[in-house]
């Protein structure tokens, strides 16, 4: 049974594979060479710090707290960045006679979709102590090898049934915006409350509590080292119990759970008469049928559950991430609290991206079609996604700006102008690559699931990459600004990266729309595409 | 004389070594309303695509009211009122949005769109108020694609099964005003594998089988005087029996 269901789960993964191309094949392995890369690197220090005999001590009082950091960022990174992986699509497989015990099993497999990186930690760490004579060297083998999986399958246990409870509880349309601001708040507030002045030392006080001997880390740190073993093994034996009943409890909620019951209720379009307003404001200006388009995907957008997340992200998540390190130290003068402003606007923009330009046409879907069967030129369809992600961009920054004035981060007049002006310069360069991507790389994506991810799978590894390119010139006006003390060096340096910027935006909307004409079969083919029986990246 | 609605001439579409459509001819002369029928996997929506220019075809020439495809694309997809088999809706809209959308992209003036908008909406039904598209039902889908495909008045239709999943008061309200559009001299092109509703609509009909038209002509000249449409279908496209074989299923 499980079997079966991860080979149709293969087929359509092979059927997408052969409609792209080899070239998209090679960008995601380099790109996921790229990113394994640096977790294998880390994987290495994990090694090589727990294999040394003189950290003994470091080692027993530490390792317990690392493992806190697996688990912290094994249950809350899918959260924050909205991306909770690969997951069943239980309504495809409902229908079909799948004990339900399977299909768990199943998901918590899925579970390590995401997990990859804490599994590579893991191993790197569990290979050092095996070889750190300390704790035992090569005896300690099987104590390692028992308590790894353990502690590893509390997460997954774990993972899936918190999975299982977000996914339902973020399928509520007025639910999930209000608990993705809270749960970003809540997981950047230690570091807002350090760096705005609460004494390190009232934080303390909570060590006692997070090193409590029955906390599950507590007990992997300590059988791992070889103290308390027998106390430890049954504490985390209870722990993985506790978490496979939550998972499976979980799992059998959102299996009765009724998605379209949940959303039916509010599925109207609610603008007041001045947001409809607002909508018509770009036609006043831009000509039918570009004034049309761009008025749809405002419209559209603007009701599309993952944006409007993204877009809360963008000033609530960036501001507490950005602002603790404003804060810290130099009393406000770092670089850092100098552009404040400009640095959690351009996070908000590659935040956007994932929403607007990376994958423009993903949210259409098979109605992308219509740009190519409409009396429409492409161009104008793609300026039209552009004009309303730029809309969004300014938006956004507005935002931030307004919220920022609240913050302690001295925000002049000139700054919040700066800010303007550097994220056109950025966008310039992000819109010119993002309709390229967005014709190369289409993917369909579900607008009501938060979770799911916004350029295609192979490109998503590729940004990693493209951000510091893109953002290489504008990078270069604040450094000729350090480099001479002079804000006519920036100024200018910024004014020649508008014009570069406008050059490359040109040339990569000529490019995008002759690739456009020659791939809109497969860019069809590719945004009308369901999924298997695993949904989700 | 006035060039026919569609004439295609040695049409080709292949796809790796398979041929989706091969060596096609065909000419629906204007004001007739034309069943395209075929097998699933036949060629059906591959050609109206092509039509559409939705695909470039592999070989072969398209002309669509007497212009050529690709070379005047523009001009031809002002006059052509397009109902494809995948969803042309953009969910994250009203009715209403969508219908004015729609007939602003085709040139209308935005009170024009809105105003016929809203005629079409009462029309076909599909006055839900404030309603999202991404709540219709299947049935309320295909209306609403009609009746975007109605709204800049349009010479041709392209329809791919415009009747699949709409109630027989729809189905019935559709085919009406499809006929009406013939009457006032526009041309239908339509796919559906209700072979009665075709019977019932159609003055001519072709037969495509593995990319190749096997049969065409008036409604009176396939059925003989004897066979009904769908006798002559299952004949010429050779369905088989092979379930019969099968023990296990008895």
């Amino acid at each position: 049974m499980i079997r079966a269901i991860l080979r149709a789960q293969l087929l359509s993964m092979r059927s997408f594979r052969l409609a792209s191309s080899r070239r998209g094949a090679v960008v995601s392995a380099i790109t996921s060479l790229v990113w394994y890369g640096f977790w294998t690197f880390l994987a290495v220090v994990a090694e090589e710090l727990t294999a040394s005999r003189e950290f003994r001590r470091q080692i027993e009082n530490w390792l317990p707290m690392g493992l806190l950091g697996v688990s912290a960022w094994w249950q809350l990174a899918p959260i924050a960045s909205a991306s909770m992986g690969a997951s069943l699509d239980l309504r495809k497989l409902l229908v079909y006679p799948v004990p339900r015990g399977s299909l768990f099993a199943i998901e918590v497999l899925l579970r390590m979709t995401n997990s990859a990186e804490m599994l590579l930690l893991l191993a790197g760490a569990a290979i050092g102590l095996v070889r750190n004579p300390a704790f035992g060297g090569w005896v300690g083998l099987a104590r390692v090898a028992l308590t790894m999986p353990a502690f590893v399958a509390f997460n997954l246990l774990l993972s899936a049934g918190v999975r299982s409870l977000l996914e339902r509880q973020l399928s509520r349309r007025r639910v999930r915006e209000v608990m993705v601001l809270l749960l970003v708040m809540v997981s950047a507030l230690p570091r807002l409350l350090m760096s705005t002045g609460v004494p390190a030392h009232r934080f303390d006080r909570l060590s006692p509590v997070v090193r409590n001997a029955l906390w599950p880390w507590m007990a992997a740190g300590r059988w791992l080292t070889g103290s308390q073993v027998a106390g430890s093994a049954a504490v985390l034996a209870g722990w993985v119990a506790l978490a496979l009943a939550f998972g499976r409890w979980q799992f059998g909620r959102s299996l009765r759970y009724d998605i379209e019951a949940a959303q039916a209720t509010v599925a109207v379009a609610k603008e007041a008469a001045w947001t409809a307003r607002l909508y018509r404001l770009p036609s006043l200006v831009l000509p039918d049928p570009l004034g049309a388009l761009v008025e749809k995907d405002l419209r559209s957008l603007s009701r599309t559950p993952r944006f409007r997340l993204v877009f809360i992200m963008g000033f609530s998540f960036g501001l507490l991430v950005w602002l603790p390190m404003a804060l810290r130290g130099s009393g406000g003068s770092s670089t850092i609290a100098q552009n404040f402003l400009a640095i959690v606007s351009m996070y908000a923009l590659m935040l956007l991206g994932q929403v607007t330009y990376w994958n423009s046409l993903g949210f259409d879907r098979s109605a992308a079609q219509l740009y190519f069967a409409a009396p429409v030129p492409i161009a104008w369809a793609l300026a039209a996604k552009n004009i309303a992600a730029a809309i969004f961009i300014f938006l956004e920054i507005a935002v931030v700006a307004a919220v920022s004035s609240f913050l302690p981060v001295g925000l002049a007049p000139g700054k919040i102008v700066e800010a303007f002006l550097v994220t056109a310069v950025a966008a310039l360069y992000m819109l010119g690559l993002g309709n390229m991507s967005s014709v190369y790389y289409p993917r369909a994506m579900n607008p009501q699931r938060v979770s799911a991810g916004g350029a295609a799978a192979r490109f998503q590894g590729l940004l990693v990459l493209l951000y510091p390119v893109a953002l290489l010139p504008v990078i270069l006006a604040y450094v000729a600004r350090y480099a001479f003390a002079s804000q006519l060096a920036f100024d200018v340096v910024l004014g020649l990266a508008a014009v570069l910027g406008a050059a490359v935006y040109g040339m990569a909307m000529e490019s995008a729309v002759s690739a456009a004409g020659r791939r809109r079969e497969m860019i069809v083919a590719e945004l009308a595409r369901g999924e298997g029986p695993v949904a989700g990246e | 004389m006035m060039e026919p609605a569609i004439a295609v001439h040695d049409l080709r579409k292949v796809y790796g070594e398979k041929a989706a459509v091969d060596g096609l001819d065909l000419v629906v002369p204007r004001g007739c309303f034309f069943g395209f029928l075929g097998p699933n996997g036949a060629g059906k929506s591959t050609t109206i695509r092509m039509l559409t220019g939705l695909i470039p075809p592999t070989s072969g020439t398209i002309e669509l009211l007497g212009m050529r495809l690709p070379e005047q694309e523009m001009e031809i997809k002002r006059r052509i009122g397009l109902v494809p088999d995948e969803s042309l809706l953009f969910d994250r809209l009203t009715g209403a949005e969508f219908l004015e959308f729609v007939g602003r992209v085709y040139g209308l003036e935005r009170p024009v769109a809105r105003e016929r908008g809203q005629s079409l909406l009462g029309l076909f039904e599909l006055r839900e108020d404030r309603k999202l598209i991404a709540e219709y039902s299947k049935g309320m889908r295909k209306r609403l694609a009609m009746a975007a495909s109605l709204i800049h008045h349009p010479d041709l239709f392209l329809m791919d099964e415009p009747f699949e999943g709409v109630d027989a008061v729809g189905a019935r309200l559709m085919k009406d005003i499809l006929l009406d559009q013939v009457r006032r001299g526009a041309t239908i092109f339509l796919t559906s594998h209700v072979l009665e509703v075709v019977e019932r609509l159609c003055d001519r009909v072709a037969i495509i089988d593995k990319g190749r038209i096997v049969r065409e002509g008036s409604m009176d000249e396939l059925r003989g005087g004897t066979e009904s449409l769908e006798d002559v279908f299952v004949r010429v496209v050779g369905a088989g029996r092979e379930f019969q074989e099968l023990d296990w299923l008895k």
